[in-house]
């Protein structure tokens, strides 16, 4: 297990620092001057050297790149143009607001998509899997800004049932702070729910079909201790990687989200400062919302060899 | 002596689009108390079906029809489903060809045999551990201590095997479905895990039905033989009677396709014998006699109808019409 | 035989009609459209439907009908050119890394991973930040993010199909490399690619809605669905049609492609044999 957690974080580093490399080129491929871009066409000389020595964008790429990786390992994401503010202060302060979200929306999502796939394996070939199979793919083809936009009208405008934008931390006050987050989450979640109430659903029936299902009723078991713990366990393993994998789904989402309720997370900050050309900023978040996921993924790998104990010793 | 079993006209058909498969087409046996039946014929003669029936975990879109199958009085096919789950695992129990697939590889063999054990038990989880843990050893697990917490894919197929006898002969179950239990292990091993399987099984007085397509097996371990195709049996009989005095022509056939060295196979110098013709598809049955196609030695009537269940001996039935001839008076 | 299986799956045949549809639409655009999608009538602003409006005109008095009609071209345009992009490129690196092994594999593979491990939407809005909002810069953008998709898929089918004995036959026949590649080993590669294209179209139709309701797609006055929503948010409290109309369209076309892909899934799918 030790071994097989070392190696995982061994495959790791290569790739985070392709993942640096390709964020930090991002800035490259503006056309045209890159500090003219960021300071706008009015800026002065003076502006326009101060925020190229800033970004070091005088010297060799590689060194670039070398001192770019060096200030991120001491925690340093660079400094917004407008605000002269280091970026990971306004991540820092700003990212509880999108870790209420996405988790919330995982939450929805699992309570609305487990047991409805399971369910759907279980009556598999009857109405009830068909209007499931309708359910998700509805869920999976209505875009995600336009479900906020209508609840947005519907629940919070017309019905008056949840406030429209803003947002209260849960650790300040649970119930208000909910109530801010039921439209967004919600919204956010629907997609995930879809795509995973399906895995599930066809995980379970592969699961089914095998030899220690029926092994398991031959012992005596009712069919839901058959289906919850023995069945479900296996089928949960390629389920929990694509809960890893729309993870990102739900960060890019969030982006989304945040934008049409006005949530003061790091997705509305992201798109705020490419309004504003604030490339910095942009780099910063991008970084940090891929080394989330990064991370995710790598406790996703982790879990699974709970569910699969065949894995860890490939 | 009541009987263990008593299967009476047992049909269990698989509905499908192409139409009704016809798995177990009027299946009728009988288990004594502690005996050990071997089932044999080819893939798809129906003898998985019957153990899947016995116990009523037949597969969708297979549906039992109609029969009887009596396990200590009472017909099982007409109890409600929570006294059936409570004679699953506990009074029969079943054990299947693929030890790798048929223990849950999510969890270790001993939570697995602990599951068992407390299901149909009031005990604490120590004490299922003990038993659990002398269980792993009357199956020639070594260090069966370690072993219990070890996931089914750190053994082998023979342990694992062992540890799948060992949860089903836990509770001491009345009868033992074992379901081609060797057909996946090595040779060599084979008549190991055999060996340990009869031999508990007598122990603890458990019948079993020893379901396989390999007649040497059974020839060394079961008590008396039913030899089924196309889904039904169409000889049952001792051991000594089938393998030396077999009256069925399939049975023949069987017995003949097994090579031994010196033996004549009547088709010619180093030839192996073979049984013309397949076996018919169970969609799609031949009126009469089902073996009919390839009988060597049939007869217009053969054609025609299905011969009946008749008693050649003691204790030793056919359905052929080759031997309505030779019915022994008084005994059908 | 596609055809005939596809024939019986009653799903599939719906989004294949409602792709159909969209086609149909997004060509015959001039002439079902019933004004010029641009055409700005500031007399007529939020104007609700109507037998002029079909849909309602929006904030500047466009007609929002045309608009939509018109939006279909862009969708398509992007969807299909991006995945056409992703599916070459990921080819063309899948099958280098599946066939040659080594260094080549391991290089490409890890820049395969790099970028995946950003969240999709996530890294097209930054290459779109950085590139500027131009419909090509979508395309582009898009397909970059899809690439590794492909690349994996292809890459995965290589290495199965190389293992198998017919490939060394040939090799040792005296087949180039390149030659076994295209004839041997991609036609086994073409069902899994199918299956994740179309389900790729319906992604790219939501992320390129998604950016340009941003603002970092298609750039305004362009009549992209997205572009279209995003434009009736101002008005949208009393005037819920603008809102309607748009998100069904993108409903309806990515419904389509995930009922075909759906479809083909479970025919080509070999796993559910």
């Amino acid at each position: 297990m030790i071994r097989y957690l070392a190696r995982r974080l061994a495959y790791l580093v290569p790739t985070l620092l392709l993942v640096a490399f390709l964020v930090f080129f991002l800035i490259h491929l503006i056309p045209g001057d890159p500090a003219v871009v960021m300071m706008g066409p009015d800026a002065t000389p003076e502006d326009l050297a101060s925020v190229r020595k800033a970004l070091g964008l005088e010297q060799p790429l590689w060194r670039q790149f070398a001192l770019w990786m060096g200030s991120l390992l001491k925690g340093d994401f660079g400094v917004s143009i407008h605000t002269h503010r280091p970026v990971f202060q306004s991540i820092k302060e700003r990212f509880p607001v999108t870790i209420t979200l996405t988790s919330l929306a995982l939450l929805f999502s699992l309570l609305v998509s487990l047991p409805s796939g399971v369910l759907a394996a279980a009556y598999h070939n009857t109405q009830k899997d068909y209007l499931f199979m309708l359910g998700t793919i509805l869920g999976v083809s209505i875009p995600g800004f336009w479900l906020g936009l209508m609840a947005l009208l519907i629940f919070s405008v017309h019905l008056g049932l949840f406030p429209s934008t803003g947002f209260v931390p849960l650790w300040d006050d649970f119930w208000e702070g909910l109530r801010f987050m039921v439209l967004p989450s919600i919204t956010l979640g629907v997609y995930m729910a879809a795509v995973v109430a399906r895995m599930t659903r066809s995980s379970m029936l592969e699961v089914l079909r095998l030899e220690y299902v029926t092994h398991a009723r031959a012992k005596g078991l009712s069919e839901w201790k058959v289906l919850t713990k023995h069945a479900l366990k296996n089928a949960f393993a390629p389920t929990l990687t694509t809960i890893g994998l729309q993870y990102g789904m739900l960060l890019g989402g969030a982006v989304v989200t945040e934008t049409v309720f006005s949530l003061p997370g790091l997705g509305k900050y992201l798109v705020t400062s490419i309004y504003m050309r604030d490339y910095p900023v942009v780099q910063g978040c991008i970084l940090f919302i891929a080394l989330v996921y990064v991370l995710i993924n790598l406790a996703v790998d982790l879990l699974y060899s709970y569910f699969d104990p065949r894995v860890s010793y490939q | 002596m009541a009987d263990a079993l008593n299967i009476e006209g047992l049909k269990t058909f698989f509905y499908t689009r192409q139409g009704a498969a016809k798995a177990v087409n009027g299946v009728s046996l009988r288990i004594r108390p502690g005996q050990i039946l071997g089932v044999v014929g080819e893939s798809g003669c129906g003898k998985s079906v019957t153990a899947f029936s016995i116990l009523r975990l037949v597969p969708h879109p297979g549906r039992i029809v109609s029969g009887r199958i009596l396990f200590q009085g009472r017909d099982l096919l007409e109890l409600p489903s929570r006294e059936m789950r409570r004679i699953r695992g506990d009074r029969i129990s079943m054990i299947f060809q693929e030890p790798m697939i048929s223990l849950n590889p999510a969890f270790t063999v001993g939570d697995q045999l602990i599951e068992a054990l407390r299901l149909h038990r009031r005990i604490s989880r120590a004490q299922a551990r003990d038993r659990a843990v002398e269980m792993l050893r009357q199956v020639e697990i070594p260090a069966p201590e370690k072993r219990i917490n070890d996931y089914p894919h750190h053994l082998s197929g023979g342990m694992r095997q062992r540890a799948m006898i060992a949860e089903a002969l836990l509770l001491n179950p009345d009868l033992l479905l074992a379901d081609e239990p060797t057909t996946a292990l090595d040779v060599t091993i084979q008549a190991q895990v055999l060996d340990i399987m009869c031999r508990l099984a007598r122990e603890l007085g458990t019948a079993i039905m020893f379901i396989t397509h390999n007649l040497g097996l059974v020839a060394e371990s079961a008590d008396r033989v039913a030899v089924m195709y196309a889904g039904k049996v169409v000889e049952e009989g001792g051991v000594a009677d089938i393998f030396e005095n077999a009256r069925h022509p399939y049975t023949r056939g069987l017995l003949r396709s097994v090579p031994l060295p010196g033996r004549r196979t009547g088709q010619g110098r180093g030839q192996l014998y073979e049984m013309a013709g397949l076996v018919p598809s169970l969609f799609d049955l031949p009126p009469g006699c089902a073996f009919h196609p390839r009988c060597p030695r049939r007869g217009e009537v053969c054609l025609r109808e299905e011969p009946p269940w008749r008693a050649i001996g003691p204790g030793h039935w056919t359905a052929c019409w080759l031997e309505e001839a030779d019915a022994a008076p008084g005994q059908s | 035989m596609i055809w005939k299986k596809l024939s019986r799956n009653w799903l599939g045949l719906i989004g294949l009609a409602v792709i159909a549809l969209n086609v149909l639409v997004a060509l015959m655009a001039p002439f079902i459209a019933t004004h010029d999608p641009l055409q700005i009538d500031v007399a007529n602003q939020a104007a609700p439907p109507s037998a002029k409006f079909f849909f309602g005109a929006d904030e500047y008095g466009r007609d929002i009908f045309s608009r939509v009609i018109y939006g279909t071209r862009i969708s398509l345009f992007v969807s299909v050119l991006s995945v056409l992009f992703a599916t070459t490129f990921g080819v063309v690196l899948g099958a280098a890394a599946g066939y040659y092994r080594g260094w080549a594999e391991s290089i490409i593979m890890r820049c395969m991973d790099a970028i995946m491990s950003f969240p999709a939407i996530l890294l097209a809005i930054g290459i779109m930040a950085v590139l500027g909002a131009r419909l090509i810069n979508v395309v582009i953008a898009l397909g970059f993010v899809y690439v590794p998709r492909f690349a994996r898929i292809v890459r995965g089918s290589v290495l199965s199909v190389k293992q198998k004995e017919f490939v060394e036959a040939s090799l040792a026949m005296g087949n180039s490399d390149a030659a076994i590649i295209f004839r041997h080993i991609l036609p086994n590669c073409v069902a899994p690619l199918i299956v994740q294209a179309t389900a790729n179209l319906a992604y790219a139709i939501l992320a390129e809605s998604s950016l340009s309701f941003l603002g970092l797609g298609a750039p305004p006055p362009a009549p992209s669905w997205g572009n279209i929503l995003s434009d009736a948010r101002n008005f949208m409290l009393d005037n819920m049609w603008m809102t309607i109309f748009p998100g069904l369209a993108i409903t309806l076309a990515v419904l389509g492609f995930n009922l075909l892909g759906d479809a083909l899934r479970d025919i080509l799918d070999p796993r559910l044999n």
